[in-house]
């Protein structure tokens, strides 16, 4: 069985590893000239910078992704954070995140117990966003700021724009896998060990390689034209999103490109850092919902000193995009930093920003729209097809458990 | 070099850039460093950069 993957990023990577670990032939097509889409490492001034995730794995060694790599052998060292993370109050104190219940009055405690092992139970099933949801059982303006402050950090939304379903599926996963870690050596670590995993069972990846077109004859895709060369294929994964997939080929199945045109990407800005001290002191989460717009900050030279320059720290921070002036959202974000850390010094290494073709999430979290196309053997990957309740790199991963179910590979 | 509003910023070009030559700030420019020789061209995953002439 021949499997062609377009797109070298985690999800295809990830599917090609599980795929010829089963014994098909792949070969993945990568239109850049490296691999691992945004979870790959950016060298810059000496510091192992990111192409997108903050070198942050949501749910550390015993999550989906963890048991994903160790299930096709690949070797990637996932340092658990202790702390996980840490929530910035207002008055600058700073406490564990398991403790913000503390905040809350003794009445609210209460009531934070009950709801939630009622609603992790009997999840809503209106389209209610969690940040109404919120609200229907508690007014409290620490829980807005720190459920803003969560949802843009992990999903790089606001909490009015994820559906109060998912936010509690993600619930249920922090309980079951808890979180987070760092692999050794930043993200390319990750897909390095599955490009080795690849081409060590004789797959093929090749850089440099748009796929300009999947041929479908009788509702089966049966080919895809690479740089001008035509290539048989009796199974086609894209880890290119719904939609960009789908301009590859003609499909009449007008319901389906109405779904994929209507779901929005996230967006979001990463600020990166050199300190020469340690700004945070760990590799947690440091959660800031009392900033106007960074929603966290992790310093990941904690776990991994070598992702930076001996006696240098590299710190990231992530916001959500609020409004469409990306400036003024970059300029608040650098205010952020200079009230958070006041009197430090730091360098403003480089400022990313994620949108539109290249975003955080092609597939805002809740969004997704599974992994099937119209066309029976051509399926979607990666952050644009991420399984539920799955966190950034975790939902790709569920994302591509459910492709290689439904393809019969275990 | 020219770059089209299809850019979001990423700096996957700048890091990439021999010369120092891209200021990534919501999205890249290209400073009086840039020599015109193309390399970050490849780099763009939106395809956002071209050849000025």
């Amino acid at each position: 069985m021949k499997a062609v993957i377009i797109g070298a990023g985690l999800g295809g990577l990830l599917a090609g590893a599980k795929l010829t670990k089963a014994g098909y032939d792949v070969e993945i097509f990568e239109r850049l000239p490296f691999i691992g889409g945004r979870f790959t490492n950016l060298p810059y001034k000496g510091f192992k910078l990111s192409t997108g995730a903050l070198h942050m794995i949501p749910h550390g060694s015993r999550g989906p992704l963890a048991q994903m790599l160790k299930e096709v052998g690949a070797n990637v060292t996932i340092i658990d954070s202790n702390p996980i993370a840490v929530i910035r109050k207002e008055n600058n104190e700073i406490i564990a995140f398991h403790d913000f219940r503390n905040e809350l009055s003794l009445t609210k405690q209460v009531k934070l117990g009950t709801v939630l092992s009622y609603s992790r139970k009997f999840k809503p099933r209106s389209e209610i966003s969690f940040r109404d949801w919120v609200l229907k059982y508690f007014d409290d303006e620490f829980l807005f700021k720190l459920a803003d402050s969560f949802c843009g950090w992990a999903l790089s939304l606001k909490a009015k724009d994820v559906p109060a379903r998912e936010m509690l599926e993600i619930i249920d996963n922090m309980y079951l896998y808890k979180g987070s870690g760092i692999p050794l050596g930043g993200c390319s670590a990750v897909t390095d060990a599955l490009s080795g995993i690849i081409r060590s069972n004789d797959g093929r990846i090749h850089t440099q390689s748009n796929v300009e077109r999947i041929i479908i004859d009788n509702d089966m895709a049966k080919r895809v034209i690479v740089n001008k060369k035509t290539i048989d294929a009796d199974i086609v994964i894209s880890d290119i999103g719904h939609f960009e997939t789908s301009r590859l080929y003609e499909s009449e199945d007008l319901e389906y490109s109405d779904k994929i045109s209507n779901v929005k990407p996230s967006k979001g800005i990463k600020i990166c850092l050199s300190s020469d001290e340690q700004l945070i002191g760990h590799s947690g989460v440091f959660f800031t919902p009392y900033a106007q717009r960074i929603n966290g900050i992790n310093e990941v030279t904690n776990a991994d000193p070598s992702l930076a320059p001996p006696g240098k720290h590299l710190v990231m921070s992530h916001q959500t995009l609020i409004s469409d002036d990306l400036e003024a959202e970059i300029n608040l974000g650098l205010l952020d930093l200079q009230q958070l850390f006041p009197g430090k010094e730091y360098d403003v290494l480089l400022i990313q920003s994620y949108s539109n073709g290249w975003p955080v999430n092609r597939a805002s979290s809740g969004n997704d729209n599974g992994n099937r196309t119209p066309v029976e053997n051509l399926y979607i990957v990666g952050d644009g097809a991420k399984g539920k309740g799955g966190i950034e790199v975790e939902g790709v991963a569920l994302g591509v458990r459910n492709v290689m179910a439904e393809i019969g590979v275990s | 070099m020219k770059v089209s509003v299809e850019c979001v910023g990423c700096g996957q070009c700048a890091a990439y850039c021999s010369f120092d030559a891209i200021i990534i700030f919501g999205r890249a420019s290209m400073n009086e460093n840039c020599i015109e020789c193309g390399e970050c061209v490849k780099y763009c995953p939106l395809s956002a950069i071209t050849e000025s002439i």
